[in-house]
């Protein structure tokens, strides 16, 4: 579903991201993490073109992302994607924020945009919030809008960009619990996160990053047994063991 | 005090100097904050562009208009617009615009170097994941700006924009100076006909500045608002 090959990246003289390849497979469950710094946001931000990259190849979906010639805002539709800060539309209620990509990126009528975005928002256990603003809910309640957000698209992928950091900490289980009940319906995922517990729950395969580099790739038990990367092994004693 | 002074030819003049010059300058001043806020948008956007000529024609555009006096301006644009429109319809002779467009065009062109640079602040004052955000839901550039970033970045700055445009309807009254009939203009007419000139004068200074500082209250109240909202 995901293919990433070789890519790297560079902001002026700094390279951000290092020859890094792997794949994501249909219905699969991967996470990323490792220290600041390591480039994991930006790599999952190349994945949908949000951040553009100097060298490599990414194709999602058999669509490759790098070549000039590719509908991005097309490509883009059928990636979803959930960011650190929720990035709601504050000038928006909550279901104009579900009907809008819909509309103007999919050209759904404003019913049918609704009626999708509604049920997504009922999934999520929000649907009496309908008619509020962003700023009238709480981090945990406007992260879940997002996920719907993303979801009212149809995506074939979906993209997550730390999606719990800014949360605190009692409203990081009820994003956490719409992100697992995804992952067991089959939906194609990509997570940047540091959270080990969902990771070790439901993720596939583990990859780890530091300094631009994808250091360790791993199946997820494997990961946690025994990381072969001595940084892998140092990051997860630093962040398991409170 | 006010012995030697007649503030009766205020009151005779009252009609002519709020039907046609009050009429005049407030026209003037909506057209070109509307046509001023929108064509400055445009150039926000061309500066904000990653295409360099865009951001460069739009810079010097706004630089321009900003180091020349407006005077100036209502001069040049009095003198040029009957021959930029000639040679834009292809016409042989200037045509006459009159004062009143000639000054609704100058003002748009001037105060649209102004609104620029205060919508860039307001675009730039829109976190870059909001942009992102829009692109990841598959709109465009242009679906991004008008759903996502503007509204934002309008309401955030609406105070800054209806402040310019006080600044904007007290500058309108620089039109004497291509003989339009403004509020000043139909002031200065009357003062002269009657020689009643600080009678007048100070008749318009009071009107410009009640007008003026009630709406800087307005905006003041408006600004809490937002403020509260956000």
């Amino acid at each position: 579903m995901i293919s990433i090959r070789n890519v790297s990246k560079w902001y002026g003289t700094f390279q951000v991201l290092n020859g890094c390849s792997t794949e994501v497979a249909k219905g699969e469950v991967v996470v990323v993490c490792g220290p600041s710094g390591s480039g994991k946001s930006t790599l999952i931000k190349c994945v949908n073109a949000l951040e553009p990259f100097q060298k490599g190849e990414i194709t999602v979906d058999g669509v490759s992302v790098g070549d000039p010639k590719t509908n991005l805002p097309k490509l883009r539709a059928r990636v979803g994607m959930v960011f650190q800060h929720f990035e709601l539309f504050p000038h928006m209620t909550v279901t104009q924020n579900l009907t809008l990509g819909q509309v103007k990126a999919l050209g759904r009528s404003q019913d049918e945009a609704r009626d999708k975005g509604l049920k997504l928002l009922d999934r999520v256990g929000l649907i009496d919030q309908k008619d509020k603003y962003p700023a009238q809910l709480s981090g945990g309640q406007q992260q879940r809008v997002a996920i719907a957000r993303a979801l009212s698209m149809d995506p074939v992928a979906m993209l997550f960009d730390e999606p719990t950091s800014a949360l605190d900490p009692e409203m990081i289980n009820e994003v956490l619990d719409v992100m697992v009940g995804l992952a067991k319906e089959g939906m194609t995922m990509m997570v940047v996160t540091h959270e080990m517990g969902f990771a070790r729950k439901v993720a596939h395969r583990v990859i780890f990053m530091d300094g631009g580099r994808i250091v360790e790739d791993a199946k997820t038990d494997a990961f946690f047994g025994t990381p072969r990367s001595e940084r892998a092994q140092q990051f997860l004693s630093k962040i398991l063991h409170h | 005090m006010f012995e030697g002074y007649d503030f009766e030819v205020i009151r005779t003049s009252l009609p002519y100097l709020f039907r046609d010059g009050m009429t005049f300058t407030v026209t003037l001043t909506l057209i070109a904050m509307s046509g001023g806020i929108v064509f400055g948008t445009l150039l926000a956007l061309m500066r904000l562009s990653a295409f360099r000529i865009l951001s460069m024609l739009a810079g010097g555009y706004v630089n321009l208009m900003r180091s020349v006096p407006l005077l100036l301006v209502i001069f040049w644009f009095f003198f040029l617009v009957p021959y930029i429109g000639a040679w834009l319809v292809g016409a042989e002779r200037p045509i006459p615009v009159g004062a009143f467009w000639s000054a609704a065009i100058t003002f748009t062109m001037f105060e649209a170097a102004y609104y620029c640079e205060i919508m860039r602040a307001g675009i730039q004052s829109i976190p870059r994941g909001q942009v992102w955000s829009g692109y990841a839901l598959g709109l465009n550039y242009w679906q991004t700006m008008a759903q996502v970033v503007l509204p934002q970045a309008f309401r955030n700055m609406l105070p800054v924009l209806l402040t310019q445009t006080i600044i904007l309807f007290q500058d309108t009254s620089l039109v004497y100076v291509i003989s339009a009939t403004d509020f000043l203009g139909a002031a200065a007419k009357v003062a002269n006909r009657d020689y009643r000139l600080v009678e007048m004068y100070t008749f318009v200074a009071a009107v410009y500045f009640i007008i003026s500082y009630s709406l800087s209250v307005l905006v003041k109240r408006l600004q809490d608002r937002i403020a509260i909202v956000r």
